[in-house]
């Protein structure tokens, strides 16, 4: 699964540490999803949406791997 | 996420106290057979073998307690340092709790296995005895390493 994590935190302008106190996560997390090391649970994607001020699909997108 | 199969964060700390000099102190009087006689108790048991006597439910039997002590003390202390909630503990930390569980598991039954078909007799009872222990601590030193190593990388990229 791809996602757009970084795309709207630069737009948001905000450092990991921010959007980490921001939804609630350590900073860890936000780095291993940017990384796409780590796929997020639904209620942090609503979370993140919602931070962001977008739809779930707007951040995250799946890929042809997601259906193996 | 609201996590209730967790201690408190700040059990960890009072864990590792307990842990560290339990365990130096119990490899210690395991390896010297250290028994200080004032230890010896008469004490109750559930379940009894004589020396080449008969076995039987239910019994006094006259024991050195420090074992016991030691061995109390370094389970309930590694069950804190393991499982205690780290400061930051979300999904993606509990994600490698769970597969560090898993790894400790696998790992321990690996070297039980191997032990069992190399190491037999009285010499076997060495292998029981640490076997104890050793599925939770593979799992500490596991997941503290998999924590440390995710740290270590938030350093880099900022």
């Amino acid at each position: 699964m791809k996602n757009s994590i970084k795309v709207e935190r630069a737009k948001k302008n905000i450092t990991q540490a921010d959007l980490a106190t921001l939804a609630k996560v350590s900073r860890q997390t936000i780095n291993a999803m940017e990384l796409g090391k780590y796929v997020p649970s639904t209620v942090l994607s609503l979370r993140l949406a919602q931070i962001f001020e977008v739809e779930v699909s707007q951040i995250f997108t799946l890929e042809d791997s997601d259906w193996d | 996420m609201k996590l209730n199969y967790l201690f408190p964060n700040k059990y960890k700390k009072i864990g590792w106290l307990i842990l560290i000099p339990s365990a130096i102190i119990g490899l210690t009087t395991l390896i010297f057979e250290f028994e200080p006689n004032s230890l010896d108790f008469n004490v109750a048991a559930i379940f009894i073998e004589e020396l080449f006597g008969d076995k039987h439910f239910f019994g006094i039997v006259n024991n050195n307690i420090l074992n016991e002590i030691l061995g109390v003390l370094i389970l309930l202390s590694s069950l804190l340092v393991a499982f205690s909630k780290e400061e930051s503990e979300d999904e993606y930390i509990s994600k490698i709790r769970l597969e560090s569980l898993v790894w400790a598991v696998y790992f321990n039954y690996a070297i039980l296995l191997i032990s069992f078909v190399l190491i037999f007799d009285l010499a076997f009872l060495w292998v029981m005895i640490f076997n104890m222990f050793t599925i939770l601590l593979f799992f500490i030193i596991r997941f503290n390493w998999q924590i440390s190593k995710l740290k270590k990388i938030v350093h880099y990229e900022e």
